[in-house]
């Protein structure tokens, strides 16, 4: 029998796919004359890591014009810039009241009026996904260049925009973006350029590189991220809150970020799905051990955790932390009463990505055991621990494992749909139909778990991946009541959400005129794409259509983070 | 969240209460020389309306008008009232007229159907977790000629290798018509096994007559047998779920068309209700 003949293919290298294919040296060695790159030691780089290869594969040159939109608040960005040269503004009024999203290119919710409701009944079209080609005329306040995937919004008049809100400058030789990139945090602040400016846009991977390799480049980057970031969280963290500000201040220098798992866990959480294997607990990257003692608090900022405990030869998870949540304070608690040194009682493990700040035990003790005795830090630790509580004790184990194996943790308006009431009667179906022009926006199917069904529905992530390589920012957050909405009108098409999705909630439709006829671009003649999923009927009075129509309560939206929420609606 | 063993316990309580007001109105107004069907046919005639509106919420998913579930609840707990409402308004006898004879059947269809209906969701609902593959209704068809059309495979193949006709008699004679549509609907609601099982005992007892490849292929084909058997399962549900309404929502269109004459004729001729 001949032996199967090997077949040689060239392994997928860290810069296999470079952030730009327009890479020349001469750009490369004028970035290396200029500041911080030129005081950066070449000599701390080794093996295929090099300064010149992370300035040639991680970064790529952008060049702006007047007005251009670099990042706008709220957008989920994996990358962070340096100015070259020129100059941009960033926006510094208060959330909610800095540029209007229609300048941003987002679309504004606007609630239809009751008689606009009431004529879905008639005006939906018959055929699917029409549009209305006058909506595709663009906003006179709106600007774009460029195309395809380089399509850029820009704002039309900068001098405007400069009286009327509130900026600040970032010159040449700063960075921005850098902690939204390494935090996996939402842009905190849009940025625009005024008049022509260079940038490098450094994607996260070149810029972990560069900071651990370069000390004065971490320690502004750090000192950043306590000022801008860390303060602001800990402020919000409940046992914390009664801090004086010198307190705050120590608490803030002290503290310690770190970051665990996989950035980009998206897409290889998706090929895991289709090849149709789970990662397993094993596979996840370890952040503290069952049966370790603590030596400090650890306070999930961004991400998600898998809480897990021994079982026989396995692991039995047994819930999951998201932003917000505390882990291991309630054994510190128990210690501090008990005066004796208790274990903690599971393993926490990174699911994806997960940024979390450690506190040690002396900062505890000082800040928030000490302030009311034992006793009164048992109480003082209750309410704190109720609000973050991820024992999910009421939950069957074997759902909890589902959720957080394939992910769905991630949701905050997850379509969960109880097999043991749903009648399969579409009602769901035909009413988010009737909510968006008769075209349905979700699959009433998907991965079951005894009798509980994960329906394929956008379920407006915590983490949403999908908003990350949006060029115009289409798709995006709605800034002021959470919902993943993509705007129409600037969306080409590209399909990098739907790409990114790990659920495959995102679907690219050819969009029509009424008569039926397939909407094409007046230049190259193809048809044209947009993407389209779940809005949580934005727009609709009363909030999700689908669940509003289950007769039977059987679907309902659930948000992941409310674990006690999930409780009750399992245990009706 | 209120568990639905609590939603239960209140409606009943409400629901009692509110028939016993009924029954006491009915019976003052009866002592009282007054006319009770005339307050019982109105608030008949009301509840019937509220009854009927819920389709027309179906039909308005898109406004603010409370939940369907919220709605459900009223239509269960108002249709059982009006059953009670019903029986006080014809004094339990049976109508003897040929209007009124067509109106109460009509009322008691519709009743019937939902309460029929209403059984139905919350048991076969139920029923649909526990056997074969989650599977939207219209795609039914689908799986069933696929699995048809894998069955005629493997027979065709053992016809060609084996030369052997004792599988293809075999698939004309019970296995086609089998798998050509769905079967045993009712056995499926009674859960029984018997068709499933006297299909796969005849297959088991076909196996003397075949060599070791048709063998090989009989299981295969027994494993179909199976499967089908899920998907019919699956159908004779959530068809029955779906068209149950058929029945019930023309038959309240009639009502309310042969209600609206009543009241018409009822006022034509009650020359002393006043």
């Amino acid at each position: 029998m001949p032996r199967p003949s090997a077949e040689s293919v060239r392994a997928v290298e860290r810069w296999s796919v470079p952030f730009s294919p327009k890479r020349s040296d001469e750009d490369i060695d004028r970035l290396l004359a200029i500041e911080p790159f030129s005081l950066i030691d070449e000599r701390k780089f080794s093996g295929r890591v090099t300064l010149r290869g992370i300035l040639k594969n991680d970064a790529r040159i952008v060049k702006c014009e007047d007005g251009d939109i670099l990042v706008r608040e709220g957008d989920w960005g994996n990358s962070a810039f340096f100015v070259i040269s020129g100059s941009v503004r960033v926006e510094i009024e208060p959330s909610g009241k800095g540029l209007p999203d229609e300048v941003l290119g987002r679309s504004k919710p606007k609630r239809k009026g009751l008689f606009q409701a009431i004529a879905q009944l008639w005006r939906n079209p018959s055929r699917p996904e029409v549009r209305d080609a006058a909506s595709y005329q663009i906003d006179p306040r709106l600007g774009t260049r460029g195309g395809g995937d380089r399509t850029r919004i820009y704002l039309q008049d900068v001098s405007v925009v400069l009286d009327k809100y509130r900026t600040a400058t970032i010159h040449a030789g700063q960075f921005f973006g850098e902690l939204s990139a390494l935090g996996r945090t939402p842009r905190t602040a849009t940025v625009f350029a005024v008049g022509k400016a260079e940038l490098l846009e450094i994607r996260w991977q070149g810029l972990r590189d560069l900071m651990r390799r370069d000390e004065s480049l971490q320690r502004r980057i750090d000192m950043v991220f306590r000022e801008r970031a860390l303060e602001s969280f800990l402020r919000d963290t409940p046992m914390f809150r009664h801090l004086s500000e010198e307190e705050m201040r120590r608490l803030v220098a002290e503290a310690q970020f770190q970051a665990y798992g996989q950035y980009d866990w998206a897409m290889p959480f998706k090929r895991l799905v289709q090849a149709g294997e789970a990662a397993g607990v094993e596979h996840e990257p370890l952040i503290e051990e069952e049966g370790h003692y603590p030596n400090g608090v650890l306070l999930v900022r961004s991400g998600l955790a898998r809480l897990s405990q021994r079982y026989h030869h396995g692991h039995r998870t047994v819930g999951y932390l998201t932003a917000g949540h505390v882990y291991g304070f309630e054994e510190l608690v128990e210690g501090w009463r008990s005066r004796a040194s208790v274990p903690l009682k599971y393993s926490l493990r990174a699911i994806g990505n997960v940024g979390v700040v450690f506190i040690a035990t002396p900062l505890i003790e000082a800040f928030v055991l000490k302030r009311s005795g034992p006793a009164g830090a048992g109480r003082r630790a209750r309410p704190a621990a109720a609000t973050s509580s991820p024992y999910t004790s009421r939950i069957e184990p074997d759902l909890v494992e589902f959720l957080v194996e394939n992910r769905f943790v991630n949701g905050t308006a997850t379509m969960l749909i109880d097999l043991d009431r749903c009648t399969r009667c579409d009602d769901c179906v035909r009413a988010c139909a009737a909510a968006h022009d008769n075209n349905p926006r979700f699959l009433r199917h998907g991965p079951v778990h005894d009798h509980i069904m994960v329906a394929n529905a956008c379920m407006h992530c915590q983490d949403p991946v999908c908003m990350i390589e949006c060029p115009t920012g289409a798709i995006h957050r709605d800034l002021h009541e959470g919902q993943v909405v993509i705007n129409d009108q600037t969306c080409i098409g590209c399909g990098a959400c739907a790409k990114n999705c790990p659920y495959d909630a995102i679907r690219m439709v050819e969009i029509r005129h009424a008569s039926g006829g397939f909407m094409c671009d007046e230049t190259t003649h193809a048809p044209i794409v947009k993407a389209t999923k779940c809005d949580l009927c934005v727009d609709q009075w009363g909030g999700p259509a689908c669940q509003r129509a289950c007769p039977h309560d059987a679907l309902v939206r659930m948000d992941m983070r409310k674990v006690q929420s999930l409780a009750n609606w399992q245990n009706r | 969240m209120k568990t639905f063993d609590s939603r239960r316990r209140r409606n009943i309580r409400i629901l009692a209460a509110v028939a016993l007001l009924l029954i006491a109105a009915d019976v003052i107004l009866s002592v009282s020389l007054r006319a009770p069907h005339v307050l019982s046919g109105w608030i008949l005639f009301s509840l019937v309306v509220l009854l009927a509106l819920y389709n027309v919420r179906k039909k308005l998913p898109f406004l603010p008008l409370g939940s369907s579930s919220a709605w459900l609840q009223v239509h269960i707990y108002a249709g059982l009232l009006a059953v009670l409402l019903f029986v006080l308004h014809v004094r339990w006898r049976i109508p003897n007229g040929v209007f009124e004879s067509i109106l109460a059947l009509l009322f008691v269809a519709v009743a019937a159907s939902g309460i029929v209906g209403l059984i139905m969701s919350r048991i076969f609902a139920r029923r649909l977790t526990t056997r074969g593959a989650e599977v939207i209704y219209e795609r039914i068809p689908v799986f069933q000629r696929r699995l048809h059309l894998e069955v005629e495979q493997l027979v065709m193949s053992c016809l060609a290798d084996a030369g052997s006709t004792a599988l293809s008699h075999l698939y004309l004679a019970r296995l086609k018509p089998f798998f050509e549509k769905p079967r045993n609907f009712w056995q499926h609601l009674m859960q029984s096994h018997r068709a499933r099982h006297r299909l796969l005992v005849e297959i088991e007892s076909h196996e003397r007559y075949l060599n070791d490849a048709e063998k090989k292929a009989m299981r295969e084909i027994a494993d179909r047998v199976r499967a089908k058997d899920d998907l019919d399962y699956q159908y004779a549900h959530q068809a029955s779920l779906k068209y149950w309404l058929f029945a019930h929502v023309p038959l309240t269109y009639a009502l309310l068309v042969f209600i609206v004459f009543h009241v018409v004729l009822v006022y034509a001729f009650s020359g002393d209700l006043n």
